[in-house]
């Protein structure tokens, strides 16, 4: 059996809420990072998805550059979220909230 | 040295006297005084070589000063007949009065603030008489009014000379508003405002006269030369050393509103002419009434100046600006006398003013009295003396050309004669009145060889046929014009009968109703209302204070309330709250919760989606 468009958009989509819920509802910063992560990557599936169903290589041309881009970002972010941490001794998002006060 | 350079000496050196007391003399007072002084002989001596090296060609030279593209605005000096007889009256009588201030001032405590004032009036006072433009003449006309202010009110601590000292530099303001708009409406209408430029360009094209330049420029001599309606401040003045007020509020200061207006004479169509002829025959009566309702010797002479001030603004308006000059001239020489005199009489009896408290003085203070006594008889125009030839001019004129005028130009001179009267009478004659008076002693040499010299002038000021050089040329074509009128023998016959009459009425009436040294005064006594009227002198002072409390303050809340309202209320703070409403709202989104922020992201992404989706917007 072929696995059909519908079941990659479904799974794309329930990826991409379950990063949202948890960007949304998490508070430690490095789980809030993987969610936004796996937003990236429900958006990677879908394009994929959809590059092989038209046949077309445009999908995956955005998902290499997604690839590289999300990498780069990714060092990036965990390189601040430890000076974060060494800095305030601790990356819940509820506790950096100076901006607030 | 050229006429040019000793000019520049005489205008420069009063103002490096200046510099050096007020920079390095201020403890030194008795070394100031020197300065001041021996720079007072300098300019003196200066002024006499300039007008040597002249040798009565007219000097006039200028310097650029400042330019903004097209327009210039030149410094010079301009030297001819009027400027040579003026300055060598500033520098001869400012001279004297310099030496008679080191006596009078001996023991004053801030020896170097007056001489330096002294010094400064002075550099300003000799800037106006050698400007040769209109901007240079307010320039310096500014810094008189400056020195004025500072000198009036030397004895700070005196809450009467406090106010006094600001009620001659606000009322200066008024006129000087007029004057400034004439400056600029004459640098419009003529290109310049070089006054022989001007002259000859009205001399070219007659029609150029304008009489709105006249009448604006005429409001800077009304208000310098306290004519009527600006008179107000001159009496009040006399809370300033008395050598201040023989210098500035007397001979030279206040006539220099007179002197300005001779140096632009050629400005002046008839209809401004007979406004100053009015204002002056005004002044000069009305001042003559109040004058008999003073009893501080320096305000009565104070109100004698304006009588005389009115003179010279009539004989001016006449037509006659060389017979004005010829006044202001022997006036300042009188009147000086008179004043340093007085000064010398209030120097002997231990500052006391008040005439009725003096008294018996003629024994106490021989020279002083005597020396006031020929003033008197100058100022009332007794055969002979300056004043006589002066007085009796403007009366031919008067008489000439308008016959009220000269009605009561006489009148005015035999109300001079009354007060004049019984201010000698008063003083000098009978028994000390008070405990000072009896007290007193002839002042020092330092004051009595001025007091001399000025005496000597105030008879031999008026024969001007005596007069060196170039000096008084302006005055004797304008009495040889008066000459050629037909009629001059008879009016000249009747002038000097009725000036005659006016004076020996005066004098003697005086003496008669007001007795020898009295101690009250005796038309308080015989008719207080009178008194009462006089005293009150048509309510001028009333009138402006009205003025400037209930309608000028008025208008100035209001305007005020309009400032804090509308301004500052709706507009300044108006516009502030609503940038600081719109910050107080964006700041309450503001919550420093990272949730928070994907919330509100969120619902841009979806507002952001239902515009793209056509659904709003």
């Amino acid at each position: 059996m072929t696995v059909g468009l519908n079941a990659f958009i479904l799974l794309s989509a329930l990826l991409f809420a379950i990063g949202m819920l948890g960007v949304l509802l998490r508070k430690n910063t490095l789980v809030i990072y993987m969610s936004l992560e796996l937003m990236l990557n429900a958006v990677n599936l879908a394009l994929i998805a959809f590059s092989r169903y038209n046949g077309t290589m445009d999908g995956n041309l955005f998902v290499f550059f997604i690839i590289t881009v999300a990498a780069a970002e990714v060092a990036v972010g965990l390189a601040i979220i430890v000076a974060l941490f060494r800095k305030r001794q601790t990356v819940m998002v509820d506790r950096l909230n100076a901006l607030s006060r | 040295m050229t006429a040019t350079q000793s000019l520049l000496v005489v205008l420069l050196a009063p103002l490096l006297s200046a510099a050096v007391i007020a920079l390095f003399l201020r403890r030194f007072g008795r070394l100031a005084s020197y300065v001041s002084v021996a720079t007072a002989g300098l300019i003196c001596v200066a002024a006499v070589s300039a007008l040597q090296a002249a040798g009565g060609e007219i000097i006039h030279d200028s310097w650029s000063w400042l330019s903004f593209g097209e327009f210039n605005v030149s410094m010079g000096v301009f030297l001819d007949d009027v400027s040579a007889t003026m300055m060598l009256m500033v520098t001869f009588v400012g001279f004297l009065i310099h030496v008679f201030s080191l006596g009078y001032m001996a023991e004053d405590k801030s020896l170097a603030r007056y001489f330096g004032g002294l010094s400064i009036f002075m550099f300003a006072m000799l800037g106006i008489v050698l400007a040769d433009n209109l901007i240079m003449i307010f320039v310096f006309w500014e810094l008189v009014g400056f020195s004025s202010y500072m000198l009036i009110g030397h004895y700070m601590t005196k809450p009467a000379a406090a106010a006094a000292q600001k009620k001659a530099f606000i009322v200066n303001r008024v006129g000087d508003l007029g004057f400034v708009v004439g400056i600029a409406y004459a640098y419009w209408h003529f290109g310049t405002t070089d006054l022989e430029a001007m002259g000859e360009l009205v001399g070219d094209y007659p029609g150029l006269i304008n009489a709105g330049i006249a009448a604006l420029l005429m409001c800077g001599f009304i208000g310098k030369s306290a004519q009527f309606p600006l008179h107000v401040w001159l009496p009040d003045a006399m809370a300033g050393p008395t050598p201040v007020s023989a210098l500035i509020h007397a001979a030279t200061m206040v006539a220099a509103g007179g002197y300005f207006l001779i140096r632009i004479e050629y400005l002046f169509p008839p209809q401004v002419l007979s406004i100053i002829l009015w204002l002056g025959v005004f002044g000069a009566v009305y001042a003559g009434f109040c004058a008999y309702a003073r009893r501080d010797i320096k305000q009565v002479l104070a109100y004698s100046t304006l009588s005389q001030l009115g003179y010279i603004g009539a004989a001016f308006g006449l037509g006659y600006p060389g017979i004005a000059l010829f006044h202001l001239i022997t006036h300042a020489f009188f009147k000086a006398l008179l004043f340093l005199a007085a000064g010398s009489v209030i120097h002997g009896c231990h500052h006391e003013q008040d005439i009725f408290k003096m008294g018996g003085l003629w024994r106490k203070m021989p020279i002083t009295a005597f020396t006031f006594l020929i003033g008197i008889l100058a100022l009332c125009g007794v055969y002979g003396f300056s004043g006589y030839f002066s007085k009796d001019a403007i009366l031919i004129a008067g008489g000439l050309t308008n016959t009220p005028v000269v009605i009561l130009l006489t009148f005015g001179a035999l109300l001079t004669a009354g007060y004049m009267g019984r201010l000698f009478w008063v003083v000098f004659l009978g028994k000390p009145n008070s405990e000072a008076a009896s007290h007193a002693k002839e002042s020092p040499l330092v004051m009595v060889v001025p007091l001399i010299i000025l005496a000597v002038f105030s008879v031999a000021g008026g024969w001007i046929d005596f007069w060196p050089g170039v000096l008084g040329d302006s005055i004797e074509s304008d009495k040889n014009a008066l000459h050629r009128i037909a009629g001059y023998d008879g009016m000249h016959q009747k002038v000097v009968l009725l000036g005659t009459l006016a004076w020996v009425i005066g004098l003697i009436g005086s003496f008669f109703f007001y007795g020898r040294g009295a101690s009250e005064d005796k038309l308080e006594q015989v008719a207080p209302p009178v008194y009462g009227f006089l005293k009150d002198r048509l309510w001028f002072d009333e009138i402006y204070n009205f003025y400037v409390a209930k309608i000028q303050q008025r208008f100035a809340e209001l305007l005020g309330f309009i400032d804090v309202f509308l301004i500052k209320g709706v507009v300044v703070r108006g516009s502030a709250g609503l940038v600081g409403l719109v910050g107080m709202c964006s700041r309450s989104l503001h919550v420093g919760s990272i949730h928070g922020y994907v919330y509100w992201f969120l619902a841009g992404m979806l507002l952001l989606w239902a515009v793209a989706a056509g659904m709003i917007g």
